[in-house]
């Protein structure tokens, strides 16, 4: 899903993604891990009993799941391109599809439109079924600022 | 997240103190995202149990939910989320949030979230073809 398409001119980096799960200690709380698979960077989460937000069904809680889709969104921009500092979330909107069961849960996203100062990703939640969704996200995120786009100066190409 | 039991409304309002594992980011020291937005939507979720017209025992699911991340917030605050219900037929409620620094009063975070009410209350059937669904509070 999250074709190595060339945005800003740098190869995907899985050392830069993993540098930023380790810098953020909720992404570990939560025991997200990162691969990179033949459709490119996945995130995955094991089911955990403080992860659930019914315990009747059970069901895996929705802010788990918002996070869930952040943190997918923003490691695949940080990896796709090569971010050494991280972007900011700005905005996101969540649907959630299907209920999430007490099973791992893996993430994927894309960029939409990538920026010199935002970047719009898509990011979809599923658990045995790629094809079932549990949760999909529209993100915007600003980026880190550069040389080009520092002090708001805009260079036109 | 605790109830702010001293909160007079409107809706309910929850307080988050800050820690350590909600971080975002270890340099910076501030709230995760994912932390305020889940936060947004269990206050959501509480709100609506807190409404008039809601039937003690009914489950609900979060159909959507948008959050604007307007400020970082630092670690050293405590987040207060208030949420609000807005509409309310027994199907379907409506719900508006936001969070801000207890002490300080800055916005942190508003949100907007549509919730299911009267959904499967008990443990899905062994077939994976339930189509009703959604993260449960």
């Amino acid at each position: 899903m999250n074709k190595p398409v060339q945005a800003g001119g740098s190869l995907p980096s899985l050392a830069l993604a993993q540098q930023q799960l380790i810098k953020m200690p909720y992404a570990a709380f939560l025991g997200v891990s990162l691969r990179v698979g033949p459709d490119g960077l996945e995130t995955s989460t094991r089911s955990r009993a403080d992860l659930i937000g019914n315990t009747n069904l059970p069901a895996l809680h929705g802010g788990v799941i918002g996070s869930l889709l952040d943190i997918t969104g923003m490691l695949t921009l940080v990896f796709l391109k090569a971010l050494d500092q991280s972007p900011r979330l700005i905005d996101m909107d969540i649907d959630y599809l299907r209920s999430g069961q007490a099973q791992p849960t893996h993430g994927r996203a894309e960029i939409v439109r990538g920026g010199r100062r935002m970047a719009n990703l898509r990011a979809v939640l599923w658990q045995d079924d790629p094809e079932r969704p549990i949760a999909i996200g529209r993100l915007q995120f600003l980026l880190p600022k550069t040389e080009a786009t520092r002090g708001g100066l805009e260079v036109s190409r | 997240m605790v109830l702010d039991e001293a909160d007079t409304g409107p809706g309910v309002a929850v307080l988050l103190p800050g820690a350590a594992r909600l971080s975002g980011d270890d340099q910076d020291e501030v709230f995760h995202t994912g932390v305020i937005l889940a936060t947004l939507d269990n206050t959501a979720g509480w709100c609506i149990r807190d409404h008039p017209d809601y039937v003690e025992g009914t489950s609900m699911a979060t159909l959507d939910l948008r959050v604007d991340f307007v400020t970082p917030a630092s670690l050293r605050e405590t987040l207060r989320v208030r949420a609000v219900c807005e509409g309310f037929d027994g199907d379907i409620a409506f719900v508006r949030a936001t969070a801000e620094t207890l002490n300080t009063k800055v916005l942190i975070a508003t949100g907007q979230a549509t919730f299911m009410l009267g959904t499967p209350s008990g443990p899905n059937p062994a077939t994976p073809a339930n189509p009703v669904g959604g993260s449960l509070e």
